[in-house]
């Protein structure tokens, strides 16, 4: 049995003294060195668990301890021993660390699971949450986000009276008769920098811009606008989408917690696509809730086509970002998808 | 600090003796098994992550070691997400319900940070010896919710005077086993690192004008790296501790341009690499913090006393790292 050279620090004192640790045959672990002279049986030593090269201790039951770098010859000693449940999972740990091939599995098990929590486990599970919290909770959260749109981007609308009776009253015979929706109301205003544009907000409301009435050329591009907001509003997006962007942050934060907060920052910058990928996915939904609405109503899909394709030529700049970065999928990928459905 | 006279005053560094392949191993199984058990496992890997790390820093020979119980950081954990979570559905539904939910932060706040930094403290190790910290909740209060309002209403000209506070109470509470640690600096000093911050901010204003917002980001690395070199040399070369044989002092070797280049590659190398160069990023910055930071004595880091042993839960634990209070390493 090889002996271990190690520091002996009494507990009392912060002084260390060069000592030598060795087994003897009765299983009894000998600390000695200058003015030292002791011995514990192995089973009343608590070894720390093995952490790649970082030193070891040994802590016996006078509450006297050895600090070692011989990691080695520490498992050497306490080989024969049966070991605590603790030391065991240290142990496992440390093999499992140790070993390249094993290594490469935790690598590919937590690319696989990180994506699969992102990608369905957290959008399900903040889908089931919404769903279940009252429609209170979100009308409470976006109270003011209409006061805010009309203070800096939206100005009352100017559409001649009759034509926004007309609208309303075409919104009423939509959203009566669908389960929830009867809180809904439909705001219209002037959109100025937002453009042609339609959006729906928290509380149950939909703001329907000037800008996008004067673009439609049929009441029924109208209808399918509407029905994609109506979508956005039935499926709870706004939460989710509070949900998962909160949740995933946490989620990152704890992952990657021990960095400064200024190299955390390039860790958390994936969360930005990933907010986007979230964006696009709810997009789609309330495509789909749209598509579905038009079929029931036998509205061909070709006007939810043809007013996407319009609000696309209006756009300034015109020409889509990537569908990576962008927050919206590719319009033309929309259109294609509302042509298909047919 | 100059040395001149023949007194074997020796200027020892830390030593830190971690590797990124190494950490990288440990790092991996962590967030592994983290993602595996939905985030439970995480308190467990803090605590061999802090293992790791403090078993691979050296001082005069002999390493340092973390003690703290996996089960209590779990349990510190699981009631900050309950406070978080409490707080982001509940803030929304009235502004009075805010404002209680708020008061109540600012009433458990002291009590979480004291508790954190007693945590972090007894848990710390170094010859056998541990690390404490005393303070009441009374006390915490006056250093974390007062400022919170005084800072604000004087327009931000008392937060040097805060910083400075801050750190003074916390070494004043500090010990190594029955040695106190003691803060040297006086207010005057923060508000002189705050003034030439405030040149530097000019200087980074002009810069970025000047070369038409392209040297934006790196300036503000650059700002923000010069801010925590000139606060950190503050705090550390006016901290002692109380030894047997006269005080034994700290320095600190960082520079703003060193610290600038860690920054700027770690964070390059942890974007580039999707997140998998962060325990590389990890292991450099704690070698180039560690290893700049020198302790001098006259007489050698042994002869010190232990104090007493109790034990404190791990609440507040996570607190405690969100507002900054540690050694900052």
């Amino acid at each position: 049995m090889t002996n271990v050279s190690a520091l002996y620090f009494d507990g009392k004192s912060s002084e260390g003294r060069d000592v030598t640790i060795g087994l003897d045959a009765q299983g009894v672990l000998r600390v000695s060195g200058a003015g030292i002279e002791r011995g514990w049986p192995l089973a009343e030593v608590r070894a720390s668990g093995r952490i790649g090269s970082s030193r070891r201790y040994l802590t016996f039951p006078d509450g006297s301890q050895c600090e070692t770098g011989d990691n080695d010859g520490v498992d050497r000693m306490f080989a024969a021993q049966e070991p605590a449940a603790s030391y065991l999972l240290s142990r496992l740990l440390q093999r499992w660390e140790s070993g390249l091939g094993y290594v490469l599995v935790a690598v590919a098990i937590t690319v696989a699971a990180a994506w699969a929590a992102i990608a369905w486990g957290i959008p399900a599970l903040a889908k089931q949450v919404a769903f279940a919290l009252p429609t209170a909770t979100e009308t409470l959260i976006g109270r003011d986000a209409l006061g805010a749109l009309d203070r800096f981007v939206l100005s009352p609308g100017r559409l001649p009276p009759e034509r926004q009776d007309a609208l309303r009253k075409l919104f009423a015979g939509m959203t009566t008769g669908v389960a929830g929706a009867g809180g809904y109301r439909l705001e219209l205003r002037r959109g100025g920098r937002a453009g042609a544009n339609a959006l729906a907000l928290p509380a149950g409301i939909i703001v329907m811009t000037d800008e996008l009435v004067e673009l439609s050329q049929d009441e029924r591009e109208l209808e399918a606008v509407l029905a994609h907001e109506i979508g956005h509003l039935r499926q709870r997006h706004i939460l989710r989408h509070v949900l998962q962007d909160s949740v995933t942050a946490l989620l990152i934060a704890v992952t990657v917690g021990d960095l400064t907060s200024l190299t955390s920052l390039a860790a958390a910058a994936p969360t930005l696509l990933l907010q986007a990928k979230f964006s696009r996915d709810f997009e789609r939904e309330a495509d789909d809730f749209a598509l579905a609405y038009l079929a029931r109503r036998g509205i061909p899909p070709e006007m939810f086509a043809a007013i996407l394709q319009r609000m696309e030529e209006k756009r300034p700049g015109g020409k889509d970002a990537p569908d990576y970065l962008s927050t919206h999928p590719a319009t033309r990928e929309r259109i294609e998808h509302a042509r298909r459905a047919r | 600090m100059e040395q001149t006279d023949a007194a074997p005053a020796a200027a020892v560094p830390l030593q830190f003796t971690g590797n990124a392949g190494e950490y990288f191993r440990i790092w991996i199984v962590n967030l592994c098994l983290s993602v595996l058990t939905l985030g439970i496992y995480s308190a467990w890997a803090k605590v061999r992550r802090k293992r790791y790390f403090y078993g691979s820093t050296l001082l005069e020979g002999s390493a340092f070691e973390y003690l703290g119980n996996p089960v209590a950081i779990l349990k510190g954990r699981l009631i900050v997400v309950a406070l978080f979570v409490a707080y982001s559905l509940l803030g929304g539904i009235h502004p009075l319900v805010q404002l209680a939910l708020i008061i109540s932060v600012l009433v458990i706040l002291p009590w979480l940070v004291v508790n954190a930094l007693k945590f972090n403290a007894r848990n710390s190790m170094h010859r056998n010896v541990r690390f404490g910290f005393t303070s009441s909740k009374g006390e915490m209060s006056k250093f974390l919710v007062l400022p919170i309002f005084i800072v604000p209403l004087t327009l931000g000209l008392a937060y040097p005077y805060y910083l400075f506070r801050k750190r003074q109470f916390f070494l004043q509470h500090s010990a190594y086993g029955d040695r106190q640690f003691s803060f040297s600096a006086t207010a005057g000093d923060y508000y002189i690192a705050a003034m030439k911050l405030s040149l530097a901010f000019v200087g980074f204003f002009i810069g970025s004008i000047v070369t038409l917002g392209i040297g934006l980001l790196p300036l503000y690395l650059l700002l923000r790296a010069y801010a925590e070199v000139a606060f950190a040399r503050l705090a550390w070369r006016n901290t002692m501790l109380d030894a047997q044989f006269g005080e034994i002092r700290f320095d600190c070797g960082w520079t703003a341009g060193g610290l600038f280049k860690l920054y700027f590659v770690n964070s390059l190398a942890i974007l580039v690499s999707f997140g998998l160069l962060v325990p590389w990023a990890a292991i450099r910055a704690a070698r180039y913090k560690l290893e700049r930071i020198t302790l001098q004595s006259a007489s050698g880091l042994g002869g010190f006393l232990a104090a007493q042993e109790q034990s404190v839960g791990a609440v507040g634990d996570e607190a405690g790292e969100l507002l900054g209070f540690d050694f900052g390493l």
